[in-house]
């Protein structure tokens, strides 16, 4: 039979954001895949050189949506490491609360998202809807569903009442019951067994060799989880297990996933139980010491790291931001060589792919299909004049 | 008037129009079903034939890179025929069909083989890379699923002793005890079912996050709308065959108590389609060949024995 | 200082194996070290640091001094954190490609061929990233002197409308 190439992407129905794969196809089996990215450059870490540590805080914030607070709080260190601010206990413990809660929020999206792409929709609609609980508590602490804003320089922007941390326990409770039904659910269900055993593999030396990080790495039984190994927040006092599985396919990363879903509500659960007293933020210069340092985070994707350079301004001189998902992609070309077609969406959904935390770099991107660009002053203009005709001023904040 | 009455079959009921409104209303049914199954609102019952109507008044795009654009024109007409054809021959509010012969099951069976050949059709000639490998997967779904459909079908013929759908409507009518006897080979068809009307698990050819519209891909406006309708006329005229096949038909009742019987019938069997269809995830290919191959068949088969046993037995 | 003891005898072992081509090494604090390499001597480095249990390159940063181009390869064996400084003269950027030890560091490498200009030998060609493909050719963005604004004014096509 000839060959066939395939442009799996930039838009594709199983991917949520652009970035290509080119298939070359014998019948149902691929003989090689390339990987294209790029698509989605926002040119943050140009941007950021251009703006205050506070200021880029709300920037890196939107690097990725799901991660959110992965991005700030590792930028977060970064600046408070050279700042040398003493940040207190009790803001930490409610960083590491949102680490957590940000966790489960991702990787039960992440459990939809995998049902979706082996097409089976019911796994997907009831992992979605108890997200919605997870995403109530992130709402009921910080006031969004999303980007949570929580992180100021030198702690917390908001305290966390005694009715806010009942009600987050009793959601907490229901979806631990929940979370043992989808375990059950992921590892006895012949077609969910059918669709991951021994797909994508991943040898344990290609992982290492490939620089692969989180889930994907501990279903290819590489130990590395950063909150273990370099412990940050609070994860040095914490009671939790290290998941690791051995059988390096889709089905490692999924029952890895499940299984630190209950880590997580453990981890919650101590937090909130041990929230130490004390003030939730301390004042921090504005100017900021020279110095560099870099430091990581167990995003939910895997190992997130910064790299920060201050120059004694209010400004940075250098940020680096690597995403999980960068170091993860070499690794799904191996993966998908010599798979099934069938099997693509679900091996590339199994690194949990973020392509906006993937790429950014350069130039503000010109609107998609128009050749216009906004500077940042009209753009506040524009929004502001928006919300003016709904009835809202800005203008005067 | 005596023209006008069969032309009046054919067109209006149980002909074209009933298919056409019954197709979209059971499209509802089923999307209504799996959406509270999961835990969803789904759709208000008019939205397919909202769609429908908003598919016909939308511009059709026929590719450059097709190969034989007549054929790809006329394809989707091609499959809503025959499969309003076969209906003609399975009956719906009535004992017996409209029109029915010695014989008839085998070209219904074939009937209902042409909308597939069209779909394969359909993705080779819009030669994109999609539409191919969704078109070869059509076929090869094709050679899975068709032998386990037909297996299952002989066991009750073979029981009735006869090739005609409304006999063996009829005869199953008569000795309604014999109905339960037919359950392994009815699930058997039920399931080569899923896979003919090509619904999850088994919408391998067109499995949207891996082939995106697979045969269907390059398809738009009226013509896509077409081949949508006539998925959905298949399925109604699938249930109605099953249902006559191994439930009896219209259990010997006519006019609006037959019709009755034959609505309720064929919700039923889409309640299961729906059901199958919620429970499971996408199977690959190759997956899917095994599985009728080493369950599905040896199971038809193994009603087809018992028929036989049973058929000495009764005598 | 036996506070960071592990942190010194990596320090001291890199000094040892590689003396010259290994400057300025520092503790910063607890599981990070810095130090300045030898840009012709870096994969040699790396090799010898990942068969040391140094099995992760982290990221690698690019950075612009002024006179000197370079950039930071972050090295980890999951606890310790090693950062090496290669630079390179601005008139001639050029270092050579760790592919041979990490053979997923492909696209950190072509973001400093891209973003920076700096050229890394042994780097196989192929589509650019992270850029766009219509992106100027010759204008590195994440060097100090290049701007926004500048860039802007130069593309006709992208000429800002107010609304």
């Amino acid at each position: 039979m000839s060959k066939i190439t395939i442009p799996f992407g930039p838009q594709h129905p199983a991917l949520k954001e652009p970035e290509n794969f080119m298939l070359v196809l014998e019948g149902e089996q691929i003989t090689s895949a390339g990987i294209n990215l790029g698509y989605n450059h926002r040119g943050m870490e140009k941007a950021a050189e251009g703006r205050t540590y506070i200021q880029n805080l709300y920037l890196i914030e939107r690097v990725c949506g799901i991660c959110s607070h992965s991005h700030t709080t590792t930028y977060i260190t970064n600046v408070e490491e050279l700042a040398k601010a003493e940040v207190p206990q009790r803001a930490l413990a409610i960083r590491t609360l949102f680490a957590e809660l940000e966790r489960v929020h991702s990787h039960l999206l992440w459990l939809g998202v995998a049902g979706y792409e082996m097409g089976f929709e019911t796994l997907f609609m009831y992992t979605w809807r108890d997200r919605e609980q997870v995403l109530d508590c992130l709402e009921l602490l910080s006031g969004n569903r999303v980007h949570y804003s929580i992180n100021t320089l030198g702690g917390v922007r908001r305290d966390i009442t005694a009715e806010q941390k009942a009600e987050v326990l009793k959601r907490i409770k229901y979806l631990e019951e929940r979370t043992q039904y989808y375990i059950k659910l992921a590892t006895q269900e012949p077609t969910v067994l059918a669709r991951t055993a021994n797909v994508g593999k991943l040898p344990y030396d290609v992982a290492i060799e490939r620089g692969a990080v989180g889930p994907t790495a501990r279903a290819s039984g590489v130990a590395r989880d950063v909150r273990k190994d370099d412990p940050y927040l609070l994860y040095a006092q914490l009671d939790f297990n290290l998941i690791t599985h051995n059988t390096n396919d889709v089905f490692g990363r999924l029952v890895v996933r499940a299984l630190e879903l209950v880590e997580s509500y453990k981890i919650i659960n101590q937090v909130l139980n041990n929230l130490p007293e004390g003030p939730v933020a301390v004042k921090v210069p504005m100017k900021v010491a020279p110095g560099e340092c870099v430091n990581h985070y167990e995003a939910p994707r895997g190992e997130d790291i910064h790299y920060l350079k201050s120059n004694g301004t209010d400004k940075p001189e250098r940020l680096k931001v690597r995403a999980p998902t960068l170091a993860n992609l070499q690794s799904v070309a191996y993966m998908l060589e010599g798979g099934w077609l069938a099997d693509v969406p679900l091996v590339i959904a199994a690194i949990d792919p973020c392509m906006s935390c993937t790429d950014r770099a350069a130039v503000w991107n010109p609107k998609k299909g128009k050749t216009e660009v906004y500077s940042w002053e009209e753009m506040r203009k524009l929004g502001i004049e928006q919300y003016k005709r709904r009835g809202v001023d800005f203008s005067r904040l | 008037m005596e023209s006008i009455l069969p032309l009046a079959y054919i067109l209006i009921f149980p002909g074209f129009l009933f298919l056409a409104v019954y197709g979209l209303y059971l499209q509802w049914v089923d999307r209504k079903l799996c959406a509270v199954m999961q835990n969803r609102m789904g759709p208000p019952w008019i939205q397919p034939y909202a769609d429908f109507i908003k598919l016909l008044a939308k511009e059709v795009i026929v590719p450059d890179a097709a190969t034989n654009k007549t054929m790809f024109r006329v394809l989707p007409f091609f499959a809503m025929a025959a499969v309003m054809t076969a209906l003609i021959s399975i009956p719906v509010w009535t004992p017996a069909a409209l029109f029915s012969f010695q014989g008839d099951m085998v070209v219904v069976i074939y009937l209902l083989t042409i909308p597939t050949v069209t779909f394969f059709l359909a993705g080779w000639s819009s030669s994109s890379p999609y539409s191919t490998v969704g078109s070869m997967r059509v076929l090869t779904q094709l050679f899975a699923y068709e032998v386990p459909l037909m297996l299952s079908l002989i066991g009750p013929a073979i029981l009735a002793g006869t090739w005609n759908i409304s006999e063996i409507s009829a005869f199953f009518a008569a000795h309604p005890a014999l109905i339960p006897a037919q359950l392994l080979g009815f699930l058997a068809a039920l399931v080569a079912l899923q896979g003919k009307l090509e619904r999850m698990p088994f919408d391998i050819p067109h499995a949207k996050n891996e082939i995106v519209g697979g045969q269907f891909t390059e398809y738009s406006g009226r013509l896509f709308g077409f081949f949508c309708l006539a998925v959905d006329m298949e399925l109604v005229v699938g249930a109605a065959l099953v249902n006559a096949v191994f439930l009896g038909g219209s259990l010997g009742f006519a006019g609006a108590a037959g019709l009755a019987v034959f609505l309720g019938k064929t919700l039923f069997i889409t309640f299961l389609l729906a059901l199958l269809k919620v429970l499971m995830a996408r199977i690959r290919i190759e997956q899917m060949i095994n599985f009728c191959w080493k369950y599905l068949a040896p199971v038809a088969m193994a009603q087809v024995a018992f028929d036989i046993f049973l058929k000495y037995r009764i005598g | 200082m036996s506070e960071f003891e592990k942190e010194e005898k990596i320090k001291a072992g890199l000094e040892a194996k590689f003396p010259g081509a290994v400057t300025n090494a520092l503790v910063q604090r607890k599981n990070r070290v810095w130090l300045d390499a030898a840009g012709e001597k870096l994969p040699e480095i790396l090799a010898w640091m990942k068969a040391g249990g140094f099995n992760h390159l982290a990221t690698v940063t690019g950075f612009d001094e002024g006179e000197n181009l370079g950039a930071y390869y972050h090295m980890t064996d999951t606890k310790i954190i090693v950062t090496l400084k290669v630079k390179t003269p601005r008139a001639n950027p050029s270092i050579p490609s760790v592919l041979s030890v990490f053979p997923g560091a492909v696209s950190y490498e072509k973001e400093l061929e891209d973003m920076l200009g700096i050229k890394v030998q042994g780097l196989p060609p192929g589509r650019r990233y992270p850029l766009a493909e219509d992106f100027p050719v010759g204008q590195y963005p994440l060097r100090k002197d290049w701007k926004t604004e500048d860039y802007l004014a130069q593309q006709p096509s992208l000429k800002t409308e107010t609304k």
